[in-house]
């Protein structure tokens, strides 16, 4: 009986903060981005030409975070009917756009016009511990280009 | 050349659907199989049992000691001292008399043939009786002290052997193992332990309504075996009042329970006596508790 009421409880909890903190990191993130939407992310390996006399520097951005309760229990119900994990994949969206937002804010504070060479890893903190509510770390990371004003 | 980085549209990796409808279709779609694979899971244990001869159960039974090991032991231990002696001749005379009871009662019940009954008496403050594999009734010293006279007592034994008549230990062992095997079965799917836990509560509940039922049967029983007996079923929902002392505080809700509420035991077993019309003479304890 009691266990019924903590599990309720708890998915409740999960549920209403879960979404208001998704809810308060999308505004943010939309925000932030137009904020950083001059300084330019490329996955190439080498840097558009003539861009002129560059110093470059290994900038990143590193973010967790954790699952709620509602989406844990959201997302293990899909684990055994299968199909996509709503839950699961806005929780990573927010992951990877905080992430590369990091490293821009970083790239920015150097004074960089770009980055270039930007990769993404992905990581699950608590993985194999059953038990847990899990965590998902994003770690974003680039050559930061930073122009060599004479 | 001029780059950018352009804005990119919101919503594709983020679903607009409200994530509590997702969560409900799971959880009623999911809930709903799992009570519909416990219902048949517990309905083919309750009709396979027929099948199962009482020798096959008793063999089964065989395999566990009903006699309270810690009690064996503590008695080889200090074996040769006069007051173990003493509670030793103390423990026949009280496991004679009830057995007689229960012969008696099994009589009023008329067991099918080749079921016996043998009745294990334990002494420990718990109050309880159930009934087990094999014919096997356990009674403990905690229940009896509580009971007023030999009606109550006969009550509780009618009630156990009514049980073993109906075969439901080994419909409980049947059920207990294919649901138990086919709930964990779910845990090689899905990651999360929170909701294998959640629809393992509902495959529980489900069962629980199960063995409610058995119970309402078995008291059932047990009061007709009473009439048969005595003659009237006076002295039956004392029992019933005892043990809804007894949890005074922490009543579960019925759909919670194992049991049907004492409250209802207790306002069958009047319609019952109303029924039959029967009122009688108590029966005392004999003084060996």
């Amino acid at each position: 009986m009691y266990d019924l009421i903590i599990f309720f409880t708890l998915l409740g909890l999960g549920y209403t903060f879960g979404r208001m903190a998704e809810a308060k990191h999308f505004k943010a993130i939309i925000e932030r981005e137009k904020q950083n939407q001059q300084l330019l992310t490329f996955s190439e390996r080498f840097p558009p030409a003539g861009i002129g006399p560059v110093n470059s520097e290994l900038v990143g951005g590193n973010v967790v975070i954790s699952v709620d309760y509602f989406k844990r229990v959201a997302a293990g119900l899909r684990g055994i009917v299968g199909g996509r994990v709503r839950a699961y994949e806005s929780l990573l969206e927010r992951a990877r756009r905080e992430a590369i937002l990091r490293m821009k804010e970083e790239a920015k504070a150097k004074g960089a016009s770009m980055v270039v060479n930007v990769k993404l890893e992905t990581a699950s903190i608590t993985k194999g511990q059953k038990q847990q509510v899990g965590s998902v770390e994003v770690y974003a990371y680039g050559t930061a280009l930073i122009p060599i004003t004479v | 050349m001029e780059y950018e980085n352009r804005t990119v549209p919101e919503g594709i990796n983020v679903s607009k659907d409200h994530p509590l409808k997702e969560f409900f279709i799971l959880a009623l779609g999911l809930g709903t199989a799992v009570v519909v694979l416990v219902v048949a899971l517990s309905f083919a244990a309750g009709w396979l049992v027929q099948f199962v001869p009482f020798e096959t159960e008793l063999m089964l039974a065989e395999k566990f000691s009903f006699t309270g090991g810690k009690r064996s032991e503590e008695l080889s231990e200090q074996a040769n001292t006069k007051a173990n002696e003493e509670s030793k001749v103390q423990q026949e005379k009280i496991e004679t008399y009830l057995q007689n009871l229960a012969n008696q009662l099994s009589a009023a019940q008329q067991l099918p043939d080749g079921m016996t009954i043998s009745v294990h008496y334990i002494d420990d403050d718990m109050v309880n009786a159930f009934a087990t594999l094999g014919g096997n009734i356990i009674i403990f010293k905690g229940l009896i002290e509580k009971l007023p006279n030999e009606n109550a007592l006969a009550m509780v034994m009618a009630h156990e052997i009514a049980h073993i008549k109906h075969r439901d230990p080994m419909v409980a062992a049947g059920r207990g193992l294919t649901i138990g095997l086919a709930l964990a079965s779910l845990a090689g799917f899905g990651d999360s332990v929170v909701a294998q836990q959640l629809l393992n509560k509902v495959g529980l509940i489900t069962s629980m309504s199960f063995s409610r039922q058995q119970e309402e049967k078995a008291d059932a029983e047990a009061l007709n075996a009473l009439l048969n007996y005595y003659g009237h079923v006076k002295g039956a929902e004392v029992l019933f009042e005892i043990l809804k002392k007894e949890e005074q505080g922490v009543t579960s809700p019925l759909f919670l329970s194992t049991h049907p509420l004492n409250d209802k035991r207790i306002s069958a077993i009047k319609n019952y006596r109303e029924q039959q019309a029967s009122d009688g003479e108590l029966t005392d304890l004999p003084k060996l508790f």
